[in-house]
């Protein structure tokens, strides 16, 4: 490098340093609107703009849901951005900013990440994982910083004594294996099942629902139970022995997308053919079922909120190809995606959108509570029976789900079982 | 019973995963004296370029057998000029430049190729025959086959060839081979190059039944090192013994006995090598090295 460039590139970095000086100190006087009385603008948001934070895994195993948590909500504000902007509640309009960055599913980096993000953005919010919402869920209690509509099913967001500026997007563990629990039982046959999860609170959370529904039911009995660790690379010892006890519905709690790959195939060899239940997470008909031959079995269950746009039953649906276009064109994600987490970023982008303009002030207070009075809202690819309510505490602000039934190419949403 | 019968032919299944792991470790290690930690990751690579052949419509075999070939050349050209820089001086800072060497090619294979789960194709069909009640699956039987073939390979090539002799006196004592007027350089490019093709067969093998990822091999590593230092760095029948025995055991432990269970089972192969460190410090197959003073 030359010393003539060396010399113009300490100045780029002292103007680019006193800029930043600069616009910090700007920060608290900006967004203040028109009257003196209004209260002053959190931090994030200003008169034309408002910024969100992600942290989410973007490498690791869980990097292809995570690019799908930042690819959704870049589509859905990409789209309203083009359009000129949200109008606010307070009668603004901005346009909303994402910033994300990649936790590769640890918990440290994703507190370094908040660290990083927190003076700068309005809201925390979409990020995956519950070990690394978890990371920060307290600093940002004391910060203040809301953070919303993440994607993890622990309860402990949704808990407003325990999470006071949290809300969770995705229905709890709980909800998802009540559902599974309730179907059995309203069909009325008799049914063993086996049940294999993951020891922890994601895994624990599922069997507890499904527990909870099936409890004084003559007709459903629980033959066998293990479990298995997130880092396990088979599970071959555990099928094994849940195939010995015979039971024809299988309920695989499973969050590792190879690992249930490979139960699908290892349940086959073993010539046992149950019925299964599968997380909403771990049950997609691309990257799962159809690699671990699902079709073999006489039915595989998961439940859903979001419509599937693989699925050709909404190939024609309108909000379907909106969103694929928006993916394409304003979050440079090219292929169909294999994870429901695409969708559901798109309608916590909708969900935030709803807030936005209920929010009459530029502060974080008004926009949790705005935020915390959104009911019955039906986002865009949300399934018939389904619906965005925040105002029960306990609950995420999608609680509600249907069971599905997959049939060789998608799922189909089902009323009972068989 | 066929439950039993079940799980040993599910540990051996597994057993042979990390065998075919364990077996590029010792290969390096005969070879240059170094454990590899980057091992896994050259296989992943390895793996992700097969599939990608095989993804330009090259028939699997051919695919595995061009990577086969382009990982003996990535092979050399790493240790011609990544690690021989650090070969004359403190091991250890080799092995650290290993370590370093896997976190590079995980991030090459992820931002190449993404971090989702690839779909790699099988050698080998998903159907099983029944052997004494257990339900043993072609690809188990397949992958084991290889394996031993691989392994009686390598035993031959150490103690049989001339080039399985000069590449451990280079391993021994790279400064006497050299006297003796071996081309050590070029002996340690082919002893690298050689690893990564068996890495390149072990990740054709093991991708099927993980689906690949770039982080595929980071917990059969794990295991694979086990197998390594169980069955002792000098003998490839014993690394392949020592893996099989590892998943036998992990796997019967976790049903038969009642405290391990599931949640610890993962500590069995560890709590197994403490033993046998303690009382065979050069493993189970090892040779004793001795030094004369």
């Amino acid at each position: 490098m030359s010393k003539r460039h060396r010399s113009m590139l300490g100045i780029v970095a002292l103007g680019s340093a006193l800029a930043l000086t600069l616009a910090g100190c700007a920060r608290g006087g900006e967004g203040t609107g028109a009257t003196d009385d209004a209260a002053p603008a959190s931090p994030g948001i200003t008169d034309s703009s408002i910024a969100l934070g992600i942290t989410t895994p973007l490498s690791g195993p869980t990097a292809g849901p995570g690019t799908c948590t930042v690819a959704g909500i870049t589509a859905y504000f990409g789209e309203r951005n083009a359009e000129g902007g949200i109008e606010f509640g307070d009668g603004v309009t901005r346009t909303v900013d994402i910033e994300a960055l990649d936790d590769a599913y640890d918990p440290q980096k994703a507190k370094a990440n908040y660290d990083q993000l927190k003076d700068s953005v309005f809201a925390m919010t979409s990020g995956l994982g519950t070990p690394t919402n978890r990371a920060y869920l307290e600093a940002a209690i004391a910060d203040e910083v809301p953070q919303v509509l993440v994607m993890t099913g622990d309860p402990i967001f949704s808990d407003t004594g325990e999470s006071p500026s949290q809300l969770g997007f995705v229905p709890i563990y709980q909800n998802e294996g009540l559902a599974f629990g309730e179907l059995l039982v309203a069909s009325g046959d008799d049914h063993k099942v086996a049940i294999l999860s993951q020891n922890d609170d994601f895994g624990e959370g599922y069997v507890e629902g499904f527990k909870e529904a099936v409890e004084g039911a003559d007709n459903v009995e629980i033959v066998e139970e293990l479990t298995y660790e997130a880092t396990d690379t088979a599970v071959d010892g555990q099928l094994t022995e849940l195939a010995a006890s015979d039971a024809d519905v299988f309920f695989n709690a499973m969050s590792i997308t190879p690992l249930v790959i490979s139960s699908l195939q290892k349940a086959q060899q073993l010539g046992w053919t149950p019925s299964w239940f599968l997380p909403s997470n771990t049950s997609s008909p691309a990257a799962i079922l159809q690699p671990g031959g699902a079709e073999a079995f006489p039915g595989v269950y998961s439940v859903s909120f979001a419509k599937a746009p693989a699925s050709p039953a909404f190939a024609e649906d309108e909000d379907v190809q909106t969103f694929l276009a928006s993916l394409k064109e304003y979050a440079d994600y090219q292929d169909m995606p294999a994870f429901p987490h695409c969708m559901w970023s798109y309608m916590v982008g909708a969900t935030l959108e709803q807030a936005f303009m209920e929010m009459t002030e530029p502060t974080r207070e008004s926009f949790m509570e705005a935020l915390r009075s959104i009911t019955d809202f039906q986002a865009p690819l949300m399934l018939e029976g389904t619906a965005v309510d925040t105002t029960t505490d306990g609950q995420p602000a999608v609680s509600s789900v249907v069971v599905q039934k997959y049939n060789g190419k998608g799922y189909d949403t089902v009323e009972s079982f068989g | 019973m066929g439950t039993f019968i079940q799980l040993v032919v599910d540990g051996l299944s597994l057993g042979s995963v990390y065998a075919a792991l364990a077996l590029a470790i010792v290969l390096v290690n005969q070879a240059t004296g170094l454990i590899n930690f980057a091992q896994g990751g050259m296989a992943v690579l390895s793996a992700y370029i097969a599939w990608w052949f095989a993804g330009l419509g090259v028939p699997l075999i051919l695919a595995i057998l061009l990577s086969v070939v382009v990982s003996f050349l990535m092979g050399a050209v790493i240790e011609r000029y990544v690690m021989r820089r650090f070969e004359q001086g403190d091991p250890d800072t080799a092995v650290v430049v290993t370590i370093g060497l896997l976190t590079l090619i995980t991030g090459v294979c992820g931002w190449l190729w993404t971090y989702n789960n690839q779909q790699f194709p099988s050698l080998f069909p998903l159907d099983t025959v029944s052997v004494f009640g257990a339900a043993v699956s072609v690809r188990s039987i397949g992958t084991t086959v290889v394996i031993i073939a691989i392994m009686l390979l390598l035993q031959g090539l150490f103690l049989g060839t001339k080039l399985g002799l000069a590449l451990r006196a280079v391993a021994v004592n790279p400064q006497s081979a050299a006297f003796s007027g071996l081309p050590v350089g070029r002996l340690l490019m082919v002893g690298w190059g050689l690893a990564a093709c068996l890495g390149a067969v072990a990740g054709a093998l093991i991708a099927p039944q993980l689906t690949l990822t770039p982080g595929m091999m980071d917990t059969a590593l794990v295991y694979a090192l086990a197998a390594v230092i169980l069955g002792g760095m000098s003998s490839p029948i014993g690394v392949v013994l020592a893996a099989w025995i590892i998943g036998v055991l992990e796997n019967l432990a976790a049903v038969y006995v009642p405290f391990i269970g599931y949640d610890l089972k993962v500590a069995v192969p560890f709590v197994l090598i403490f033993i046998v460190l303690i009382v065979r410090p050069q493993g189970l197959f090892g040779r004793r090295s001795v030094v004369r003073v």
